[in-house]
């Protein structure tokens, strides 16, 4: 399987004349934009990518399952609503009722937790799909769950918090995504348009 | 302070009106200027079309007739740019460094950086369109260049800005290429022609009655235009104006 | 004194409407990626940061291939080593040949562009279909991408309305974006259904983590890889970074400048296979290595590929990507495609003005014009510089060598000012095609100063005028 390991290289090594070293990203990461309101911040920048951030936090009581309704009241036609997550009650399959991931084709809504979220570009971290990694792309509509306390404010923290732990470790499954809002395309003449391929719509429903 | 006056091959032969207008200009300033005889050229055109064995004997004779100067002086900031960033290279051969890199400077940078005047005796009543030239802009900074998040400034905005009764715009795509570029003009002289075209036009928009910079290259470039199409705009090179009350 | 280049621009602009219409398109992306720098008050330290830690991953290759190899081995890929575009094609065919693979979808790569793997696929009776929408578009239309970024930006949305009414059954006389966008969606999200195994580039490959790092808008990469067991992930060698933390300034970097966006939509990390399938990562080396060696022009592996250089260069918006004759247009284009094949290539290195924009925006502080500068001095050499610009350079080399022969030629250059019209402005003549000549002065400023009217000055001024009244006056007489 190597192929021309050995030959590449050794290319490589004869050709480097010089070396530079790798810089201190410390002063950088410091500097880096930061937001007042984390949430404020990731609201609006998820907006301007064409997603929507949903509060369901600040109700006194603690409520088992706050995102069902909003899932119901955002997508009352939804027939087919997937996810791995069992205490949500709105869901009309979890995923491990698939047998393959084309099956998930046809999917209204997909609900899955996201791990953190990112002020300044409006994306999620997602590490935990279920079964079958298609579902949070080949559904209609998406909506992620997400801590509002676990918003970063912007890229450095985000890999800094992910740190350097392979994704295949422990329960991993070798995989996951940054998602900032719907699939979008500009490819006919520049003109924005949703839902290229993956999800039409985005909403992230802050708990 | 002894300034020698770089007066570049094309200003010499197509525009002497700008040379008159720099030295006039430097000698409003109480400034011992100098004029050394029998100029060419710094070879920038030879080198950026890719010759640049050609212009080692001008840079040569270049740096040669400027020795006995503390300052070399000229209206054209993409020739003295190429100066600046390419003799030392060019001279290798020679001995001693390249001694004209350290002490050149276009006529407004000069003026702005050196000579700091808190006022001018110009007065120009017209609307006047800055054209912020490449290598003014990206090489020697004359300017920000609009590609980089750093604060705005501009030379020439705040050597105009000592004009009285101008008005002083600058076009949108502040510092897109007029498309003059040396050899690049018969070269590519299709995207050329309609770079230039594209700039007069962003120049006339902003309805101003010249299109000033401190580059007579490309002055000459969209001047060529205006006239090809009878264009309503004119074009004059900054030191004119700020030479324009003497 | 024409090349390829200019020959294919100055036909690119006969049309004239739709070479304005490319220009502004380009122009307006290159103003999202300007409001998106000057929305972070650190992007020049940015910019920096990306620079450093290219030219630290750059010289410490060997080290960062040999640990990703190590870690993705970890996660369960299949490493292979592609030392040329040949081997690269053939390693690609023997896995999906070994999965009696019929259907193969793939999304952008220009790694496979670089080395003909869509044809080369076909060939071999694999159908290979490309899902991003815009690749989609040119591959149906059966040209190649303009732009890296933005493969279909040179095609208007009527036709891509004719195309997909052929190709999908849309209706006649409809293309309206978002029409066709989902009539794309639906036809080809059949497609990534039936097809056997799928493929992606990368953006980034991880060494600390041994994970490939997609960037893309549309999703089509990912619901492509994560449908079929089969997964083909491969990259240039040059793609290493050294860990997650300089994704940090990468991801921050890339979609800003490419597009104007904070982001990609889908910023996807693989690492490992699906259950029960099969990741296969290719490095390729493809001349890359020897990139390495080359001091003037090492920073091109810098390169992000994120098109920041094409949409603000004022050639290739005016020039379009065909006018190129190597695959990647553009700044960038020009410089790598000399490193491949100055032979072969050097029709490109007249389309740059030497403007410096390029330099400007890349992400990674590529030093572009400053190297389209250095090619142009190597044309000679290899016997490619334009005989006609060389002529022209040597013989005004030997009168400025000459002062008193450039005293000469400024005294008798006023008498080209009062030339018959005719003879100024024919086919020799590339600047009178749409310009006017600029006219020579009667006296030039060397004769003003040796008869001292300079330095008398006060009088010159109405001198010069009068003088320029009387030419101007002659000229238009003989229009």
């Amino acid at each position: 399987m190597m192929g021309s390991r050995e030959e590449i290289l050794e290319r490589i090594r004869k050709n480097t004349k010089e070396v530079f070293e790798m810089p201190d990203l410390a002063p950088l990461e410091k500097s880096a934009l930061r937001f007042d309101d984390p949430v404020e911040g990731f609201s609006a920048s998820l907006a301007a990518a064409g997603g929507k951030a949903v509060r369901a936090y600040g109700d006194e009581e603690k409520v088992k399952d706050p995102v069902s309704p909003i899932v119901r009241d955002l997508y009352p036609d939804a027939k087919k609503i997937v996810s791995p997550l069992d205490w949500l009650s709105c869901r009309t399959a979890s995923d491990e009722d698939f047998s393959s991931p084309e099956e998930m084709d046809g999917t209204d809504v997909a609900v899955v937790e996201g791990e953190f979220g990112v002020a300044e570009n409006g994306a999620v971290w997602i590490v935990r799909i279920g079964r079958y990694r298609v579902l949070p792309f080949i559904c209609e509509a998406l909506v992620i769950v997400l801590d509002h306390r676990n918003i970063v404010d912007n890229m450095h923290q985000a890999y800094l918090r992910m740190g350097e732990t392979p994704l295949s470790d422990g329960e991993g499954s070798g995989f996951a995504t940054f998602i900032s809002g719907p699939s979008k395309t500009a490819d006919i003449e520049q003109a924005l348009v949703f839902g290229a391929h993956g999800a039409r719509s985005v909403t992230v429903v802050l708990v | 302070m002894k300034i020698g006056l770089f007066i570049p091959c094309y200003i010499n032969a197509l525009y002497p009106q700008v040379g008159v207008a720099s030295y006039k200009l430097l000698k409003s300033f109480g400034l011992d200027v100098d004029y050394p005889l029998d100029q060419t050229c710094c070879g920038q055109p030879m080198a950026n079309a890719g010759f640049e064995d050609s212009a080692r004997e001008l840079a040569e004779a270049f740096d040669d007739r400027f020795e006995g100067y503390d300052y070399v002086v000229g209206p054209s900031a993409s020739c003295v740019v190429f100066v600046k960033d390419h003799y030392d290279g060019l001279l290798k051969r020679k001995e001693h460094r390249c001694r004209t890199e350290e002490k050149i400077y276009d006529i407004c940078e000069f003026i702005h950086d050196v000579v700091k005047p808190t006022s001018l005796k110009a007065s120009f009543p017209h609307k006047v369109s800055i054209h912020n030239s490449c290598h003014g802009v990206r090489l020697l900074g004359l300017s920000s260049p609009s590609e980089r998040n750093i604060p705005y400034f501009s030379k020439l905005r705040d050597l105009l800005s000592l004009v009285k009764d101008i008005e002083i715009v600058e076009p949108e795509r502040p510092d897109e290429c007029c498309g003059f570029g040396g050899m690049f003009s018969v070269e590519e002289n299709a995207v050329s022609e309609e770079m230039g075209r594209s700039k007069v036009r962003l120049h006339m928009a902003t309805g101003a009655e010249y299109i000033t910079g401190a580059d007579s290259s490309c002055l000459m470039h969209q001047d060529g235009i205006i006239r090809r199409e009878h264009l309503p705009i004119k074009t004059i090179h900054i030191v004119e104006i700020l030479a324009s009350g003497l | 004194m024409s090349t390829r280049h200019s020959i294919a621009a100055a036909e690119f602009l006969k049309d004239k409407d739709k070479a304005h219409w490319h220009d502004e398109t380009l122009w307006m992306v290159r103003s999202k990626r300007d409001r998106m720098s000057r929305s972070l008050p650190e992007w020049e330290d940015l910019r920096d940061a990306a620079c450093a830690i290219k030219q630290y991953s750059n010289s410490h290759l060997a080290g960062l291939l040999e640990e990703f190899e190590r870690n993705a081995v970890k996660n369960g890929a299949i490493v292979h080593w592609a030392s040329d575009a040949q081997e690269y094609r053939e390693i690609i065919y023997g896995i999906l040949k070994e999965h009696g693979v019929r259907h193969f979808v793939k999304s952008k790569s220009m790694l496979a562009e670089e080395c003909g793997l869509t044809p080369f696929l076909e060939s071999k009776g694999i159908e290979t279909v490309e899902s991003d929408l815009g690749e989609r578009i040119v591959q149906l239309m059966h040209v190649k991408p303009s732009h890296i970024v933005l493969p279909a930006v040179h095609i208007k949305r009527e036709e891509v309305g004719k195309l997909f009414e052929k190709e999908m059954g849309t209706e006649p006389g409809n293309c309206d974006p978002t029409y066709l966008t989902h009539a794309a969606r639906k036809n080809l999200r059949h497609i990534f259904i039936e097809a056997d195994a799928a493929m992606t580039g990368a953006n980034f490959a991880v060494a600390s983590t041994g994970e490939a790092v997609v960037c893309t808008n549309e999703g089509n990469a990912d619901i492509c890889t994560s449908l079929h067991k089969l997964q083909i992930t491969a990259f240039g060698l040059e793609k290493i970074v050294p860990d997650r933390r300089s994704l940090g300034v990468f991801t921050r970097l890339l979609a800003r400048s490419g597009t104007g966006q904070p982001s990609t939509t889908y910023t996807t990390h693989y690492a490992s296979p699906q259950k029960g399938g099969e990741l296969h990562i290719i490095i390729v080396d493809n001349g890359r290595s020897r990139i390495l060696a080359e001091k003037d022009h090492r920073k091109s592996l810098n390169c992000l590929r994120c098109g920041a250089c094409m949409n603000t260069c004022p050639v290739y918006r005016r020039s379009g990507g065909y006018s190129y004759t190597y695959f990647i247009p553009g700044p960038i284009g020009i410089n790598l495609s000399m490193l491949k094949d100055p032979q072969k290539y050097y029709d490109n290195v007249s389309a740059c003005s030497l403007c410096m924009s390029c330099s400007n925006v890349c992400p990674a502080k590529v030093d572009l014009g400053e190297q389209i500068y250095l090619w142009r001095q190597t044309l000679d050499e290899i016997g490619k510089a334009d005989k006609a610009k060389k002529l022209l350079s040597d013989s005004m080399d030997i009168v400025m060598e000459h002062p008193h022969l450039f005293n000469m030629a400024m005294k008798m250059a006023p008498a080209v000012n009062h030339l018959p019209h005719f003879l100024v402005y024919n086919h020799l003549n590339t600047w009178g095609s749409g310009r006017e000549m600029p006219e020579f002065a009667r006296h030039s400023f060397n004769n003003l100063w040796k008869s001292g009217k300079v330095e008398a000055g006060a009088m010159q001024d109405n001198i010069l005028a009068e003088e320029h009244k009387t030419e101007t006056d002659n000229r238009q007489k003989e229009d």
